[in-house]
C-alpha cells in the first residue's frame, strides 16, 4: 500500500502508470515469490531443508543454538530452521496437531516417556538405521535400556540425545558444616530414610534456614517424579493393565509418602513450595539442598558459589533416579520428500555427535562416544552425578504417561495431599483411584 | 478517499460511453456490485468461517469420539453428554467457575462504582486518577501475571513481607487451596476494574447537571444527592456492567492458566481450563466439545437473562 505514494511521478509522454490494482497484484506476487524462496520451495536449489522443533528455553536453548552452529559448520548444505516452543502440555498438543495435518517439522524433540503415546498412533515415522549408520550413529552407541524404549513394533522411532535425571544439589559449605561430606567431599550417610531425615535436619541447623527444598505445588510433574523414583527404589512394581484396575503396591506407596512427610515436616523443610520458590530458596542460600532435575545446573552454577551435585541417594532398597530422555523423532509428513528425510537423518546424527555441548548444560549425553569421552568426564559437577544415568527410573510404558501429560498432572496431586493435605494414607488412596481411572481409559489417539 | 473522488466521476463515464446494451450478464453484475452484499461479504465470510462453521462442526464433534490426532470419529450419540453430567470434575470446575464469577463480579462492580464516584466528585488531579485506575486494564495478561506472581511469592513477596511487618504469618497465596482462588480474583479485580470504572465515569458525566441543582435547591446534601440522584441515574449502567462482567468472569482462563495452572489440587481449575485439559492435553476432542456445549447452555442462559432485563427496561 505504501508503494503508491512513494512512486515517482511518471515522465511526460511515457506509458500510463500502472493501475492501483496492478500495483497491488504485482506487490502480492513479489511477496509470494519471496515467501516461497524463504521456505526453500524453489526447485533445484540443491539445499535440503530441515525444520526442527524443540522445547528448550533458557540455558538449554542457548546450548541448542551452539549445537546448531556446529552442525551448520560441519554440514553447510543442511538448511536448518529451528523453532523453540514453550515446554509442557502445549508443546505436545502442537506437535500432535502438526503431525495430524501432515505439515509437521522434519524433526522434533520428544520426551522418551511420551513415545508410547505417539508411536502407535501413527504420528511418527521410524528412523532408517542404515541411513543413520551412514552418518556415524548406530544402536551400539547407546545405553541398551534407553535404546529399548525407542523401539515400537520392531521399528526405531526415537534417537535419544540425553538422559536427564533428578539429582541432589547442595551447598558444599553448608553440607560440610552439617557433617554430611566424607573425606573426598562426597555426600554420605543419606542412604536410608532415617539418614536422609537426619541429614535434612542437620542441614537446616547448619544453614540457619531450610534443610531440603523441593518445589511441587502447582507443578505438572514434580510430585510424580519424586514419588515414582522412591517407589521404584523400594523395588515395588506398578501394573497398569489395559482396562484396569491398576496394581499399586499400597504398602510401598505408603512408605514413600510417610518418608517424604517426615522430611518435609514444615519445621526444617517446607512442604508447600512451588517450583520457582524452591529454586530461589536454594539459589539464595536459604536452604542447603535442592531436589531437582539436573536441567537447573546452568542456572545454579551462576548463582551458587559452592555448588555440589550428587545422584539421588538410595534411600530404600535399590538405586534409581527418576529420569527422562530428550529424543529426536521424525513426525509424520503428509508428503515425505526423500531428500528431506535423508537430511533429517544427517541432522539428527550430527546433533547427537555434537552433544558434548549438551552435557555442559547438565544433561548426560546418551551417545556413548560422547559420554565416555575425556572431555565429558572432565566436566564437574556433571561427572559427579553421571552415574545416575545408569539406573534410570523411566515413566511407566503406557500411552497416557510421560512428560507434559495430563496423567502427570493428575498423579502429581498425591504428594501434595501427603504433605499439606490429609496425610500419607489419604495420598495413597487418592493415587490408587487416579491410577485406576487412567488404566480404565482407552487411548483416544490409538489406531 | 477514493470513494469520494470516484463517485462524481461516475456520471462522466456514463456520458462518454454509449449506455450498456441491456444484457442480462452486465445487468446482473451491476446489480451485484451495487448491492450491500459486496460490503457485507468480507464480514460474512469471516463470520461464517470462524464462527458459524466451528459452531456447527463443534456440535457434531460432541456426538463423536474423535481425538485431537484425528483418531476415532465414530458417532456415539449422547454418550459424551451423559459422561459429562456424571463427571465429578465437571461439577467441581463448574463450581470453581461460579465461585470465581461471584467473588470477582461483586467487587468489580462495587469498586468501579466507588472509584468513579470519587474521581467524579472532584478529587484533585483527576487525570492522574483516571489514568492510574484505567492503566492496568491495558496490560496484557502475561505481564499482569508476571508482576503478581512476584507479589505473591511466599518467602520474599511483597504481600507476605507486609504481613510480616505486622507480625502476622505469611499466606500461601497461590499454594494454599483455601487462598489461591481469592488471589486469582484479587489479581483479576486489579487488572480489569478500570474498564467498569470508565463505563461508570462516562455514565456519571452524562447525569444532567440540573438534577443536582434541583436537589441542592431542595436542600439535599452531598450524601442525599448521591443516594437519590446519582445512584438511580446509574442503574442502567449497573445492569450492563453486571451482565458483561458475569459473562467475562464465566469464561475465565488466561490468568488462572498462567498463575496456578488450575492448582493447587483442582482448587482454581475453571471449567474452561478443564475443557482445555481434556480436549487438548488429553486429546479427547469429542468429550471436550460436549462439555463446551453444556457450558454454552449456561452462558446462553445468562445472556438471555440480560436480553430480558434490557427488554424490560425499554418496555
Amino acid at each position: 500500500m505504501s508503494l503508491i505514494p512513494r512512486r515517482p511521478p511518471p515522465p511526460a509522454g511515457s506509458a500510463p502508470p500502472p493501475s492501483r490494482r496492478g500495483m497491488l497484484l504485482g506487490a502480492g506476487a513479489l511477496a509470494l515469490g519471496s515467501a516461497l524462496g524463504a521456505t526453500g520451495c524453489s526447485p533445484g536449489s540443491g539445499d535440503a531443508q530441515v525444520r526442527f522443533w524443540s522445547l528448550f528455553q533458557g540455558g538449554d536453548g542457548a546450548r541448542v543454538e551452539t549445537m546448531l552452529e556446529a552442525v551448520h559448520e560441519q554440514a553447510p548444505h543442511l538448511r536448518v530452521t529451528s523453532s523453540t516452543l514453550a515446554w509442557g502440555p502445549p508443546y505436545y498438543t502442537k506437535l500432535a496437531v502438526a503431525s495430524v495435518g501432515g505439515r509437521a517439522p522434519e524433526t522434533a524433540i520428544l520426551h522418551m516417556s511420551r513415545l508410547p503415546g505417539y508411536a502407535p498412533g501413527g504420528l511418527l515415522q521410524p528412523f532408517d538405521l542404515d541411513l543413520l549408520a551412514e552418518f556415524g550413529v548406530t544402536a551400539e552407541d547407546f545405553v541398551p535400556d534407553l535404546w529399548d524404549r525407542c523401539i515400537h513394533d520392531g521399528a526405531t522411532y526415537a534417537i535419544p540425545m540425553d538422559t536427564h535425571p533428578v539429582v541432589l544439589f547442595y551447598d558444599t559449605g553448608t553440607a560440610d558444616r552439617a557433617g554430611l561430606l566424607d573425606g573426598d567431599g562426597r555426600l554420605t550417610g543419606m542412604d536410608s530414610p532415617e539418614g536422609f531425615v537426619e541429614a535434612s535436619r542437620a542441614l537446616a541447623e547448619a544453614g540457619g534456614g531450610g534443610g531440603v527444598s523441593f518445589g511441587h505445588v502447582n507443578d505438572d510433574s514434580q510430585g510424580w517424579r519424586l514419588f515414582w523414583m522412591l517407589y521404584n527404589q523400594t523395588g515395588a512394581s506398578l501394573e497398569l493393565p489395559e482396562g484396569g484396575p491398576a496394581g499399586l503396591d499400597r504398602e510401598a506407596a505408603l512408605r514413600v509418602f510417610e518418608f517424604l512427610a517426615e522430611v518435609f515436616d514444615g519445621q526444617t523443610s517446607e512442604p508447600n513450595q512451588a517450583y520457582p520458590t524452591a529454586l530461589a530458596a536454594f539459589a539464595s542460600g536459604r536452604s542447603g539442598m535442592l531436589i531437582s532435575g539436573e536441567w537447573e545446573l546452568p542456572y545454579l552454577m551462576d548463582h551458587v558459589e559452592d555448588l555440589g551435585a550428587a545422584p539421588f541417594p538410595t534411600v530404600f532398597e535399590q538405586p534409581g533416579s527418576y529420569a527422562d530422555s530428550h529424543a529426536f523423532v521424525l513426525p509424520r509428513q503428509g508428503d515425505p520428500d526423500p531428500e528431506r528425510v535423508r537430511a533429517a537423518h544427517e541432522f539428527v546424527a550430527l546433533m547427537v555427535r555434537n552433544s558434548l555441548t549438551w552435557g555442559e548444560a547438565g544433561h548426560i549425553p546418551a551417545y556413548s562416544p560422547v559420554a565416555q569421552s575425556p572431555e565429558y568426564q572432565a566436566l564437574t559437577p556433571q561427572s559427579d552425578y553421571a552415574v545416575a544415568g545408569e539406573t534410570p527410573v523411566l515413566d511407566p510404558e503406557v500411552w497416557f504417561a510421560g512428560a507434559g501429560s495430563q496423567f502427570h498432572t493428575d498423579v502429581s496431586q498425591a504428594l501434595r495431599i501427603a504433605l499439606t493435605g490429609n496425610g500419607p494414607e489419604a495420598a495413597v488412596e487418592e493415587l490408587g483411584l487416579t491410577l485406576d481411572s487412567w488404566a480404565a481409559r482407552t487411548d483416544p489417539g490409538g489406531a | 478517499m477514493s470513494a469520494l473522488t470516484g463517485s462524481p466521476a461516475r456520471p462522466d463515464t456514463g456520458a462518454e460511453h454509449p449506455p450498456d446494451p441491456p444484457g442480462a450478464l452486465t445487468r446482473g453484475r451491476r446489480r451485484f456490485a451495487d448491492s450491500p452484499l459486496v460490503f457485507l461479504l468480507p464480514f460474512l465470510l469471516v463470520y461464517g468461517v470462524f464462527l458459524l462453521w466451528p459452531l456447527v462442526s463443534g456440535l457434531w464433534m460432541s456426538f463423536t469420539d474423535i481425538a485431537l490426532n484425528g483418531a476415532g470419529g465414530a458417532f456415539v450419540g449422547l454418550e459424551n453428554y451423559a459422561e459429562a453430567l456424571g463427571d465429578p470434575l465437571v461439577w467441581r470446575t463448574l463450581g470453581n467457575t461460579v465461585l470465581f464469577t461471584l467473588i470477582t463480579t461483586v467487587p468489580l462492580v462495587v469498586v468501579a462504582l466507588a472509584m468513579s464516584v470519587l474521581v467524579h466528585t472532584g478529587l484533585p488531579g483527576q487525570w492522574l486518577w483516571r489514568l492510574s485506575f484505567f492503566l492496568p486494564f491495558l496490560l496484557p495478561v502475561a505481564t499482569v501475571v508476571l508482576v503478581w506472581n512476584f507479589l505473591y511469592v511466599e518467602d520474599f513477596g511483597l504481600f507476605n513481607s507486609v504481613l510480616g511487618l505486622f507480625g502476622m504469618e505469611g499466606l500461601g497465596w497461590l499454594t494454599d487451596e483455601g487462598v489461591a482462588m481469592w488471589s486469582v480474583a484479587l489479581t483479576t479485580v486489579w487488572w480489569t476494574v478500570g474498564f467498569n470504572f470508565l463505563l461508570y465515569l462516562a455514565a456519571l458525566q452524562s447525569v444532567p447537571a440540573h438534577l443536582y441543582e434541583a436537589a441542592a435547591l431542595d436542600g439535599a446534601g452531598a450524601w442525599a444527592r448521591l443516594r437519590y440522584v446519582t445512584l438511580p441515574q446509574l442503574r442502567g449502567t449497573t445492569v450492563v456492567v453486571l451482565l458483561l462482567q458475569m459473562l467475562a468472569s464465566l469464561k475465565v482462563f488466561d490468568q488462572i492458566y498462567l498463575l496456578t495452572g488450575g492448582g493447587p489440587g483442582d482448587s482454581t481449575r475453571s471449567l474452561l481450563l478443564y475443557i482445555y485439559d481434556v480436549g487438548f492435553t488429553g486429546y479427547r476432542f469429542g468429550y471436550g466439545a460436549a462439555v463446551s456445549y453444556l457450558f454454552l447452555v449456561l452462558v446462553l442462559g445468562v445472556a438471555a437473562f440480560q436480553l430480558w432485563i434490557s427488554a424490560r427496561r425499554r418496555g
